[in-house]
């Protein structure tokens, strides 16, 4: 088995312009997600009622399917529907078929990611006892400020590892954008190797992109931790 | 608006659900082999040998940053030519053989971090103990660090065979015909219409057997752990 380096040279060039296209996804769907995540798991943990089921099914079947089939089904719904309530119902006349693809790559992934981080920061929550609550509310601070200054901070260092794991994994699942025509690392180096059948250098090229960024993903959070817990021991001392 | 029809759900289901079995089939493959190689790779990891606890942690790292889509490729289109130059021509085979190869790799690593995390919270005590009770080597690990590391485990393993299964559908590219295979063939067939209907049935397909399997093991976990504490108890 010989492999062609020079066109592995040349795929390599051509997948970096799409690391930068990998990296919004991931970035903008953590932006989103955390957030609604984060909401989702105080509505779980503190209401009764039909939201909290709605929000039950919600994240029990999105982390029961398949990344893959959550792509396609959004991306044959979304387009058509919007197009139909747009300039059918509303006359709008929006041509809704040439919005960059990255905005549904965004659409789903936000949809995945949020139901997966709603678990981690449900557990994470979880795991601050509930005499904290109490013994914040009982030294006059308003419900709000308990959690801001006592209940996230701690949460959120027991979130770090599953919130590292998470992002890696929606790192790794962008790599099937490609579904939805947005040009990423997987796209570029699929069309290179289509064009002189050269399939395994291209994805030995893809291979070793998402291992580095991997690793700066996880010496990111290595980071972060160090800063965290730091944190927390000055508040504990 | 494109027209929708539910009732084509229920005839896409009945449709896809003969395909079940190609699934089922690849992912025991998988976690055969997939175990037998966590096996090896959390021994290694656990043993004192330093080169091979850093391949053993090099393997599983590396293995975690790949997204299981371009392993597959890399698979499916380099493991015949890297085989042919020994001499055998795997160009024939069964697409189902790449499937199971590629994720054998992938599922190895989640393996061998369950089997490690399980071995390492049962005491060594525990052993020692079943030692000088009189126990031997094999009956000490049969008998008492065996059924603990089970239920240690068992949950860990659910997960990465939910995960597993999830990552699977992903062998419809390479042109396996199985759940997912078949849904995207009949979207196929149809040209592209009744779409919705087919990945509808499909989330429910997938999501039934998420459901079973955890209810499944579950269960498994709770009645070892009963039989645990009614040991414990006697």
């Amino acid at each position: 088995m010989k492999l062609n380096t020079q066109f592995m040279g040349q795929t390599l060039i051509h997948a970096l312009a799409g690391v930068p296209v990998t990296l919004e996804i991931t970035i903008v769907t953590l932006l989103i997600s955390v957030p609604l995540a984060f909401l989702m798991a105080l509505a779980r943990i503190k209401g009764r009622g039909i939201g909290n089921r709605i929000i039950s099914v919600y994240v029990s079947m999105i982390r029961s399917t398949p990344v893959v089939l959550q792509i396609l089904f959004l991306y044959s719904l979304i387009p058509t529907l919007l197009n139909y309530l747009l300039n059918q119902v509303w006359h709008l006349d929006i041509n809704i078929f040439r919005v960059n693809p990255i905005v549904y790559a965004f659409v789903v992934f936000s949809l995945n990611t949020t139901a997966i981080l709603s678990e981690v920061f449900r557990s994470a929550l979880l795991t601050v006892g509930k005499g904290q609550m109490e013994a914040a509310l009982c030294a006059g601070l308003t419900s709000w400020q308990a959690y801001i200054r006592i209940v996230i901070p701690q949460a959120l260092v027991s979130a770090l590892p599953n919130l590292c794991n998470t992002s890696i994994n929606l790192l790794k699942s962008t790599s099937l954008a490609f579904m939805m025509t947005v040009k990423d690392i997987m796209a570029i180096t699929k069309v290179d190797a289509a064009f002189g059948y050269n399939y395994i250098e291209a994805y030995l090229v893809v291979f070793v992109i998402y291992i580095v960024l991997c690793t700066v993903v996880q010496l990111l959070f290595t980071f972060i931790e160090k800063n965290l817990s730091g944190y927390k021991k000055l508040v504990a001392g | 608006m494109r027209p929708f029809h539910p009732e084509f759900i229920l005839t896409a289901f009945v449709q896809i659900i003969p395909y079940l079995w190609v699934t089922i089939a690849t992912m025991i493959g998988t976690v055969v082999f997939g175990s037998l190689i966590g096996l090896i790779l959390a021994r290694a990891n656990i043993r004192r040998g330093f080169v091979s606890r850093v391949l053993a942690q090099a393997y599983i790292y590396i293995t975690r940053c790949i997204p299981s889509i371009v392993m597959l490729f890399i698979v499916y289109y380099g493991l015949p030519e890297l085989m042919l130059g020994f001499g055998i021509d795997l160009n024939n085979m069964n697409k189902g053989f790449f499937v199971i190869v590629t994720f054998s790799i992938l599922f190895s690593a989640n393996m061998a971090e369950v089997f490690r995390s399980a071995y390492e919270t049962i005491d060594k005590g525990q052993r020692e103990a079943a030692l000088c009770a009189g126990l031997s080597e094999w009956q000490a690990f049969y008998r008492i660090v065996l059924p603990q590391c089970i239920v240690v485990a068992l949950p860990n393993f659910t997960n990465a065979l939910v995960n597993l299964m999830k990552e699977g559908s992903l062998s419809y590219t390479i042109g396996l015909i199985d759940v997912m295979g078949k849904g995207q063939l009949m979207i196929g067939q149809n040209f592209g219409s009744y779409s919705l209907e087919t990945y509808l049935a499909l989330t429910v397909i997938y999501w039934g057997l998420t459901v079973i399997m955890e209810k499944g093991f579950g269960g498994l976990e709770e009645r070892i752990s009963k039989r645990k504490k009614l040991a414990a108890a006697s």
